[in-house]
């Protein structure tokens, strides 16, 4: 007797009961599936849409349950939290028993901006260049001009950086190299992006001279990619290379206005891969050799790597997750020209690296100098891959902005009892 | 001292009785405490179980669409988040409730998840995940049973209140008791041209939409078809985020069809065959003529026909036969975005229209997967609303122990 007095056992329904709150949940969650229930609770409170709501509701209930919803608005400020806009309900109590789940919602007239952090905001530079020059043309950019490229580079990437100048003529592009700032942007830590394909500008004057661009024992122009190579850790850039073999091409349509570069392109001069190996070599403060052998190799169709995709999702940028490398690099660079791997855009394939981020550091300094950002990619380009490269190895923080203005959210609280039973 | 000890006795006697009657009481009230923990349990693990079916993909996460085997169970969509289910997961599933047939002319066996005649879903078990997998795959194998079904919460009943001239069909929109008045409902009706001979048969199609009244119901009439015309006719209901489909075919003949098996789930393929091959009519009769084509429900709520090319195998003729003409036909469908294959059919004069779902929700057929939960000393259930490519359905898991334990009374 005493046991059954002190030893209290729960009701039936307790033993096994309904997950109320679940149920209300994805209830709530069904209804919103199309978005008709955010469409809904943010009209007046006498539209017939309330009454589709409830017709809704009732029917998507097993008929022993009852429920409550109610749509409160949230406010902001010093004033009450929430408020009830409107309760319908099929009961007049819940009986003992109830549970409830809420589900808040935005109003689709609410912009969400996303504020990105801007590249070398703390660290310094954080500027981006983007070669547009008019008297350069491009190669292996099929389909696109380099100009096109270079507006919709801007448009992705411009959020990101302090500054974002666009190079307008090779003539600037020397300028730039000669260490003077456009708009007094800073010159140290920037990005420069070759929007040209294979093929680079090449300011007439200065850098086209002998032994400053132009080999003349080769009748190269590599010479000049060698000194890019240098300007590139001197100033601590970040070449990009978005398709191809970088650097194969130099073109100023002044300076070689009857050069074409063997498959008609005029304004054009072919180097081959010797402005490659140049580069490479001035970014390793190596002095110049002329050196035509091919490093690229073409490892086929690659995939992008799980840090990019990653990033893809962090920075809303869908690229197709393969694509086909003709003209990739080898893994051997890192080791010959004092080269780290910061991002892989793509997976290795052997050892063949098909798109990624090298930084160039000196064995007894700690600090980087230079990088070249290579998408051996075969043509044409895709511009998005090139953007998810960069922010996936600068990484800039994205910083979601706040909803909490009046009258754009609000809670909805659906509350189910069960009804018959013990 | 006699007296004393007597009264000694008697105390001891009826101090033992008292003590035996509460350890008796005591361990009555104790044993049905822990019989009640233990639904409490059983009752949580039902909803713990649920969620962990609902809300994983699984793994590979789009195994429905592939003809590999899980390594990991669930049944989420890939590409939604929350109670989204894969209508190609639950493709997969073998079904409790249908009676399983073998096709003689590949010897493959097919789960029948298939809701009466013209409205076919065949899965070869070598591409079914069965319970016993299942129960592996969720760590629940010897410890507990369990069934679960997942059943549309949108009832879509189509009837024939006029057969001809015009066709008038009345369409009933219900939830769970309750009809869903001024629902939008859009519907594909498809008639089959009579050709007469040995041809494959062409289709009409017309598409349209309509509400319902305050009582669920809306009426669709259709010109120019006659009392002996074959159709089909898809209507699919919408309102407040709550969808239903239903179906409704009419047929000439009910012996000489071509029946969907589906072949592979990564190819898109699907068998046509005779349906002599499976219900094994006799004597064997004449070739079946076919002509298919593919519908899908667009994101506005409105049905849209998808051309499928001739090399998917889309016209085409099958026999009963053992001889040198083909026995079945191979049909690929052109797209994983879930819809309806219908296939109109003619032979020997009889004509008519079958339908088979693309992805389960297509046709709004319910699922029911496990075991049999009858029998059991106690059945712990829980329900969720789930959506499966935007058609509501309840998702509903009964659990029970295969440990052994009972009530003592």
């Amino acid at each position: 007797m005493i046991a059954s007095i002190f030893t209290v056992l729960p009701q039936p329904r307790q033993v096994s009961p309904i997950n109320l709150r679940r149920l209300a949940l994805t209830t709530l969650q069904t209804l919103d599936g199309d978005y008709d229930l955010s469409e809904t609770i943010f009209k007046d409170p006498n539209d017939p849409a309330w009454g589709q709501l409830q017709v809704a509701l009732s029917a998507c209930l097993p008929p022993n349950i009852v429920y409550n919803l109610t749509v409160y608005e949230v406010l902001g400020g010093t004033t009450q939290l929430y408020t009830p806009i409107k309760s319908i309900s099929n009961a007049e109590n819940l009986g003992v028993g109830t549970d409830s789940s809420s589900y808040l919602v935005a109003s689709s007239n609410v912009t969400f901006n996303v504020i990105p952090e801007k590249i070398g905001e703390h660290e310094g530079g954080g500027t981006l260049y983007i070669l547009n020059c008019s008297d350069t043309n491009g190669w292996w950019i099929t389909g696109y001009t380099a100009q096109s490229l270079a507006e919709d580079l801007y448009r992705l990437l411009s959020p990101y950086f302090q500054a974002t100048i666009m190079v307008q003529n090779t003539t600037e592009l020397g300028q730039l190299l000669n260490g003077t700032a456009l708009q007094n942007e800073t010159l140290q830590n920037a990005v420069v992006i070759n929007t040209f394909g294979e093929a680079v500008p090449i300011p007439a004057g200065y850098y086209a001279s002998t032994d400053v661009g132009y080999d003349a024992s080769q009748n190269s122009y590599a010479q000049y990619c060698h000194t890019l190579g240098r300007r590139v850790r001197e100033y601590n850039w970040t070449w990009i290379s978005i398709v191809g073999y970088p650097l194969y091409y130099v073109s100023n349509a002044g300076l070689f206005p009857n050069e074409q570069n063997t498959w008609g392109i005029y304004g054009m001069r072919c180097v081959g891969p010797a402005g490659l190996n140049a580069f490479l070599r001035g970014l390793d403060d190596q002095a110049y050799s002329y050196d035509s052998n091919g490093i690229t190799g073409s490892p086929g169709v690659v995939y992008l790597s799980s840090d990019a995709l990653e990033y893809c999702n962090y920075y809303g940028i869908y690229p197709s997750p393969y694509h086909t490398a003709t003209r990739a690099l080898p893994s051997s660079i890192t080791s010959t020209y004092h080269l780290n791997v910061t991002t892989y855009v793509f997976d290795r394939v052997g050892n063949w690296t098909p798109g990624a981020v090298y930084r160039h550091q000196f064995p007894s300094d700690s600090n980087f100098t230079g990088a070249l950002f290579a998408l051996g990619l075969t043509r044409t380009p895709d511009i998005r891959l090139t953007t998810l490269g960069i922010l996936g190895d600068y990484k800039p923080r994205l910083y979601p902005s706040e909803y909490t203005a009046a009258g754009t959210s609000r809670l909805v609280v659906l509350q189910f009892g069960q009804i018959g039973g013990v | 001292m006699t007296g004393t000890t007597i009264d000694h006795l008697v105390a001891v006697i009826v101090f033992l009785g008292a003590i035996l009657l509460f350890i008796s009481l005591f361990n009555q009230t104790i044993q049905t405490a822990i019989t009640y923990q233990r639904h409490r349990y059983l009752a949580t693990k039902c909803s713990d179980l649920l969620d962990d079916i609902l809300l994983n993909p699984g793994y590979p996460t789009d195994w429905g669409k592939l003809n590999v085997t899980p390594t990991s169970f669930g049944l989420q969509d890939p590409e939604f988040t929350e109670y989204r289910l894969s209508p190609f997961s639950l493709m997969r599933l073998q079904s409790l409730t249908g009676t399983p047939f073998t096709y003689p002319r590949t010897g493959a066996t097919y789960s029948n998840m298939s809701m009466g005649f013209g409205n076919f879903l065949f899965v070869p078990y070598t591409e079914a995940i069965n319970y016993s997998m299942a129960s592996q795959l969720l760590g629940t194998n010897n410890t507990y049973g369990f069934q679960l079904t997942i059943t549309p919460i949108i009832t879509v009943s189509i009837s024939e209140t006029h057969a001809a001239n015009p066709l008038t069909l009345t369409i009933r929109v219900t939830g769970t008791g309750f009809p869903l008045s001024n629902a939008l409902v859009s519907y594909c009706f498809l008639k089959v041209a009579e050709k007469g001979g040995q041809k494959n048969p062409s289709y009409t199609s017309l598409f349209n939409t309509t509400y319902t009244d305050n009582e669920g119901l809306a009426v669709a009439t259709m010109p120019n078809v006659d009392a002996d015309n074959a159709y089909a006719f898809i209507a699919y209901a919408h309102m407040s985020g709550l969808v239903g489909i239903g179906y409704y075919e009419r047929a000439t003949g009910y012996e000489e069809y071509v029946l969907p098996l589906i072949d592979s789930f990564e190819e898109k393929q699907v068998l046509l065959v005779h349906s002599y091959n499976v219900h094994d009519f006799s004597p064997p009769e004449s070739s079946v003529f076919f002509n298919a084509t593919f519908v899908l429900l667009t994101e506005d709520f409105t049905l849209r026909e998808m051309p499928m090319e001739n090399s998917t195998g889309k016209l085409g003729m099958v026999v009963y036969g053992q001889g040198t003409e083909k026995q079945y036909a191979t049909l690929t469908i052109p797209t994983y975005n879930p819809g309806i294959l219908i296939v109109t059919y003619e032979s020997n004069n009889e004509y008519g229209v079958v339908l088979m779902p693309w992805g389960i929700s297509s046709m709004a057929f319910p699922v029911s997967f496990g075991n049999d939960l009858s029998g059991r000393e106690w059945v712990a259930t829980d329900t969720r609303q789930v959506m499966v490519n935007n058609v509501v359905y309840q998702a509903k898991l009964a659990l029970w122990t295969l440990e052994g334990y009972q009530v003592t009374s």
